[in-house]
């Protein structure tokens, strides 16, 4: 098993953060697997995805990419091993999705930057993939959320980077949508790529996940199944909420529904 | 829902769709018009300029167009160029359309530049021309000395916890120039005081008469940079979906910063150094471009070049036509700030932060 994605014993505070944001962790994305970050808000999920892409420096520690530490490998040639998508994106941009789709083809174009036709026909292909190809003429602000999204998330496809690290990206999405960017991940991990989900629905997560890493308080508090991890006990302390888990017989997905009191 | 990837079924589109493809189409519209509009610029004047006469060497029409209308206009499509590109790139930088050198305060910088060179001795000026050994002007070098000065006066200053923020910066440009230019007149108010007229009309920005060296030592100091940016052009365009997502694809942000405010600049005192302060041609022009070929700044730089060498061109003449009958001639910076103004009130409603 390939390891393309790794953080070593990582810790990291923000500039003005009174505390540790991520206290020492230590976490491994697997060629061929779709690895999900899930955890309550501000627990340090997007600071791990950035720290994992090398966006951020952390204070002791290290990322790695591809068996070689991230700091040291020049930014073009990263982006042309890890795609990022961050969860939120510049609403008023000037350019139609074709133009987005196209920039994430940047890493590879030479010095005066131009697209040869190869570049075009790959974040076309991405367009459609995320069905947004008869969005490709548009402007970015012409688009809902959802449908910026998706232009966003072919950039991300058409870097063709091996590793893809994705901070909420269905967020904005619908379920049929969801379902297609679940799917266009699952097919570049079985292809032999990574992807790194952070996820904020659990029952996404665990049918969309070969593993899921539960994050709380800047700590990896468990890395598994996502059978092992989603365990209602653990998730009702961690979450402080009530929260039921079915497995699904049909598939051995688990469902997760929490509990809301009427 | 899905569909396989076809590469190959969009080919004949996407060269049609290509950022050169825009760029030679934009260019088959802008260079007849520049044409058009230089031509309207050599004929345009108190003189009744004859094009066959002065073409045949007959004066008085041959000394009027080489002397006097050439240069001119020569000057009116570099300055106009180059205010132009740098107005595009500072609006790329900054993510704000509002941008514009003149707003930003550049333009005061290099004022500020040019007036404290009048102070030195001669000797200390021909030095530092001297030092860039090839012969450039050295008012050229205050200018973008003062240019840059003032660009990071502005950042340190428009930042907000660690991130630049743009209305910040502008309101701090715009406060900037002001006092620039209160400076630029008190310090020539002491120094020269015959010339505090000349001072005043160089403030509002005027189209003078220049020699060639002097416009080919200009041209060196637009074109240098302006080549450079068009080369950041593509990361230009990485920087519009903001400082990270630039870096995850590749983008060494804060060299590409550092390097575009240095090329803008640069062209800014080159542009203020021969015109004193023309306002608004680059919000004006880059604006209008964006209309006709997007956003993408590949194309977008080196259109606005040709939009605004037409542009001030045209203001140029207007202004030289305009008040003909009362017999003067109003700074070429009145003209491009009665329209200027107006677009950037329009500009300003339409991002809703009026």
């Amino acid at each position: 098993m390939t390891t393309l994605l790794e953080l070593r014993d990582v810790s990291f505070r923000h500039p003005r953060a009174p505390a540790l944001t991520i206290d020492r962790v230590s976490l491994a994305l697997q060629a061929g697997e779709v690895l999900g970050l899930v955890g309550p808000n501000a627990a340090g999920k997007s600071t791990l995805a950035r720290l994992l892409c090398g966006l951020l420096t952390p204070q002791s520690g290290e990322a790695i990419l591809e068996g070689a530490p991230i700091a040291s490998i020049p930014l073009r040639e990263r982006a042309r091993r890890v795609a990022f998508l961050s969860q939120a994106q510049p609403s008023e941009l000037p350019f139609t999705a074709r133009e987005v789709a196209l920039m994430g083809r940047a890493p590879h174009l030479g010095l005066w930057a131009l697209e040869a036709p190869n570049d075009h026909a790959i974040a076309d292909a991405a367009l459609r993939e995320m069905d947004s190809a008869d969005l490709a003429d548009r402007t970015l602000s012409q688009l809902s959320g959802g449908e910026r999204q998706r232009v966003f998330l072919a950039r991300a496809f058409a870097q063709e980077a091996r590793a893809l690290v994705l901070d909420e990206p269905t967020v904005a999405l619908d379920l049929a949508h969801q379902v297609l960017l679940a799917q266009a991940v699952r097919k570049r991990a079985a292809a032999g790529g990574a992807a790194l989900l952070v996820l904020h629905d659990l029952g996404l997560a665990a049918s969309a996940c070969d593993r899921l890493a539960l994050v709380v308080q800047g700590r990896i508090e468990a890395v598994g199944t996502p059978k092992d991890v989603l365990e209602p006990e653990s998730l009702a302390r961690v979450y402080g909420t009530a929260v039921d888990v079915v497995v699904d017989p049909a598939t051995g997905v688990p469902l997760v529904a929490a509990r809301i009191s009427r | 829902m899905t569909s396989s990837p076809t590469a190959g079924s969009t080919r004949t589109g996407a060269s049609s769709r290509s950022a050169a493809g825009n760029l030679a189409r934009a260019l088959a519209v802008l260079l007849p018009l520049l044409a058009i509009a230089v031509l309207l610029g050599l004929l345009a004047g108190a003189h009744e300029l004859s094009l066959s006469r002065a073409l045949s060497g007959l004066d008085p029409d041959a000394t009027v167009l080489h002397k006097l209308r050439l240069p001119r206009v020569a000057l009116a499509a570099l300055v106009g160029a180059a205010l132009s590109v740098a107005g595009v790139a500072l609006q790329a930088l900054l993510r704000n359309p509002l941008a514009d050198p003149f707003v930003f305060g550049l333009s005061g910088g290099a004022a500020i530049g040019i007036a404290l060179s009048a102070l030195l001795p001669g000797a200390v000026i021909a030095t530092a021309g001297a030092l860039t050994g090839v012969g450039l002007l050295p008012q050229q070098l205050f200018a973008c000395a003062g240019a840059c000065g003032a660009a990071i006066f502005i950042f340190a200053i428009g930042r907000s916890g660690g991130q630049l923020v743009p209305e910040r910066a502008l309101l701090v440009g715009v406060v900037f120039n002001s006092f620039a230019s209160a400076f630029v007149i008190g310090l020539q108010a002491v120094v020269l005081p015959e010339k505090t007229q000349a001072i005043l009309l160089w403030l509002s920005g005027t189209l003078g008469y220049e020699t060639w060296s002097a416009l080919t030592a200009a041209a060196v100091f637009v074109l240098v940079p302006t080549v450079a940016l068009i080369t950041l052009s593509g990361r230009l365009n990485l920087l519009q979906l903001g400082d990270e997502a630039a870096m995850s694809l590749g983008v060494d942000v804060a060299r590409v910063r550092a390097f575009s405010f240095l090329c803008a600049s640069a062209i800014v005192g080159a542009a203020v150094a021969l015109t004193g302060l023309v306002g608004f041609v680059g919000l004006v022009v880059p604006h209008a471009v964006r209309l006709l070929v997007g956003g993408d700044h590949r194309v977008l730089l080196p259109t606005s070049a040709i939009g605004g060498a037409i542009f001030l061109v045209l203001c140029d003449a207007a202004a030289r036509l305009m008040f003909r009958p009362f017999g003067i001639e109003p700074p070429v910076g009145a003209v491009t700030a009665l329209l200027g103004a107006p677009m950037f009130v329009l500009l300003l409603k339409r991002r809703g932060r009026v």
